[in-house]
């Protein structure tokens, strides 16, 4: 796929990089905490909105424009928020039908199933939800 | 009655002259001598399900590898053998609880199952709308859905008896209560999150004095205290196998034989009739008329292997090793900033449930996760009790009988570490 997705290579570039687990891990508290600093409106965290399945609450709102969805998300858990955030900053952009070609592959690109099993499962999750939201908001 | 045997009552606990070796202890359990991400391995969720030591994993293997074969009904060498090793495991169960006679065990799935078996025939029998079950703020889900289902379909009421922000049970906020039209008590002996022992003893006195029959959710109590329900005089005592350092898929409920000589079947199927026409069904005794359809065979007798076990041990040097635990543990917990505890009742089993000011339980959790630290974090199916508390969920820090103050520092450790990374 030739998608373009800077955030998406920042991201897979940064994580590369760093080579201890631990530090890895750090840096996905880092994303959550710099996400934290951006409001995500009180008024977005609301049931609609919310993610199910997840054992810390995660909202993501999809704002659609020019026919390219743009997501935002946020969780109560600081390391969920940055999970959430490396997903939402990565596939924000693309229309429904690039959304709809995004796989697993992206998600074990960014290398995270070394942290756990559960994160990357996470993840899958999200970026299933994402695509939902796209197809959701396609018109 | 009959074919009834009574049993010696050794119930767990002797053998508490000799000090108790945690480090010997650590060694019968494989699963733990081993590293999670290059760190060792500090396991601190045995309240969700215990890890097995050595000889009930042999006692498995060997049923399948030397004998296994369906129980009860088989007309060759190995179906007796299973059926001997089966009903031994029932026997050495009885003498555990010290029960008055191993008619009085019967082998389920769980304590889930259990207390739904309690509710779906002692229950469905004698309880009628308007008729009051009590229970805690502090149950597990599992002994509350079922009396939830039951006021559904025929309109009981629950009592809840509040705990306190310490989370104690108190006998003067129970015994209010209890009136003409309470039929069942339905408790915990042990809070799941918060430790919190209930004085089980107490309550079941005072549900008798009026005439109220008593069931224990032992889930967690057995594990840290052992029980013997002729001292307690309970009339149904629930537990489980894989809490108890045995296998997953068996529970236990423990009732007074002519209860459950009152009760109708629970499931129907093999195994738990007399004989079949299609004029009509005639039901064994208790225990087999509950115990439809093929047992947890390997199972059961994985759990008398876990029993005997603890019993060598000896519940009662387990239980003062494990107090000394609490003791430290709170201790310790305590001196860290910003930690509220869960649970500070003064009879209190080794559970530590816990939040960090301006952090999530799941993020404490994790970074704990990458230090070796093994502990549960959410709502511990409680749900009402987080309403209780007014909290999200916590981080659960439950210890077993091979945990050590190396475990409570290495706890210690980490949460300040993860303190460090979130704040």
């Amino acid at each position: 796929m030739s998608l373009s997705m800077e955030k998406y290579d920042d991201f897979i570039e940064a994580l590369e990089i760093i080579d201890d687990e631990d530090m890895r891990f750090e840096y996905i508290i880092d994303v959550g905490k710099r996400a934290k600093k951006e409001e995500f409106p009180t008024e977005w965290q609301v049931d609609g909105n919310l993610m199910h399945g997840c054992m810390s609450r995660v909202w993501i709102v999809d704002e659609p424009k020019d026919g390219r969805h743009y997501f935002r998300g946020d969780s109560d858990a600081i390391i969920v928020k940055g999970l959430v955030t490396m997903m939402t900053e990565s596939f924000s952009g693309l229309t429904s039908e690039e959304l709809s070609e995004l796989n697993v592959e992206q998600v074990h690109r960014l290398n995270l199933g070394a942290l756990t099993t559960q994160r990357q499962v996470g993840m899958l999750a999200m970026l299933e939800h994402l695509k939902k939201l796209g197809r959701k908001n396609a018109s | 009655m009959s074919g009834v045997s009574k049993l010696n009552p050794t119930a767990a606990g002797d053998n508490s002259t000799a000090a108790f070796d945690v480090e010997r202890v650590r060694r019968d359990f494989p699963i733990l001598s081993q590293e999670v991400y290059g760190k060792p391995l500090v396991f601190l969720d045995s309240g969700a399900s215990a890890q097995k030591p050595r000889v009930v994993i042999d006692a498995v293997r060997e049923c399948y590898e030397t004998y296994y074969a369906n129980v009860h009904r088989g007309a060759h060498y190995l179906s007796q053998r299973s059926t001997d090793a089966f009903e031994e495991a029932r026997t050495t169960v009885a003498k555990f609880i010290n029960a008055a006679t191993e008619d009085e065990v019967i082998f389920t799935s769980s304590v889930t199952e259990s207390i739904n078996l309690v509710a779906a025939t002692w229950g469905r029998k004698f309880l009628n709308e308007g008729d009051e079950v009590i229970v805690t703020e502090m149950e597990h889900h599992a002994n509350i859905v079922p009396w939830q289902m039951l006021a559904q379909e025929k309109g009981i009421v629950l009592k809840i008896v509040p705990i306190t922000d310490k989370g104690e049970f108190r006998i003067e906020d129970f015994e209010p209560l209890v009136s003409d039209r309470t039929k069942l008590v339905a408790v915990t002996e042990c809070s799941n999150v918060l430790g919190t022992m209930v004085p089980a003893k107490q309550v079941i006195k005072l549900a008798h004095e009026k005439g109220v029959p008593v069931l224990l959710d032992g889930a967690q109590g057995i594990v840290h205290r052992g029980v013997d329900v002729q001292d307690l005089d309970v009339d149904f005592y629930a537990f489980t196998g894989h809490k108890l350092y045995g296998p997953s898929g068996v529970g236990v409920l423990y009732g007074k034989w002519d209860i459950l000589n009152s009760m109708p079947p629970y499931q129907g199927g093999g195994d738990m009739i007399e004989r079949v026409s299609f004029k009509g069904t005639t039901f064994k005794e208790p225990p087999h008329r509950f115990e439809a359809g093929t047992p947890p065979i390997a199972q059961v007798i994985g759990l008398g292997a876990a029993i005997k076990y603890l019993s060598e041990l000896g519940m009662d040097r387990i239980s003062a090793y494990e107090q000394g635990l609490v003791a430290y543990a709170t201790e310790r917990l305590k001196c860290i900033e910003g930690l509220k505890l869960y649970g500070e009742a003064a009879d209190k089993a080794a559970i530590f449930s816990f939040v960090v000011d301006g952090t999530h339980p799941f993020d404490i959790a994790a970074i704990l996760d990458r230090a070796g630290v093994a502990v549960r974090v959410g709502q511990h199916c409680a749900e009402p009790l987080m309403d209780r508390f007014g909290i999200e969920g916590t981080v659960r820090a439950s210890f077993g009988l091979y945990n050590t103050r190396g475990d409570v520092d290495a706890l210690v450790a980490a949460i300040e570490k993860a303190k460090g990374m979130l704040t």
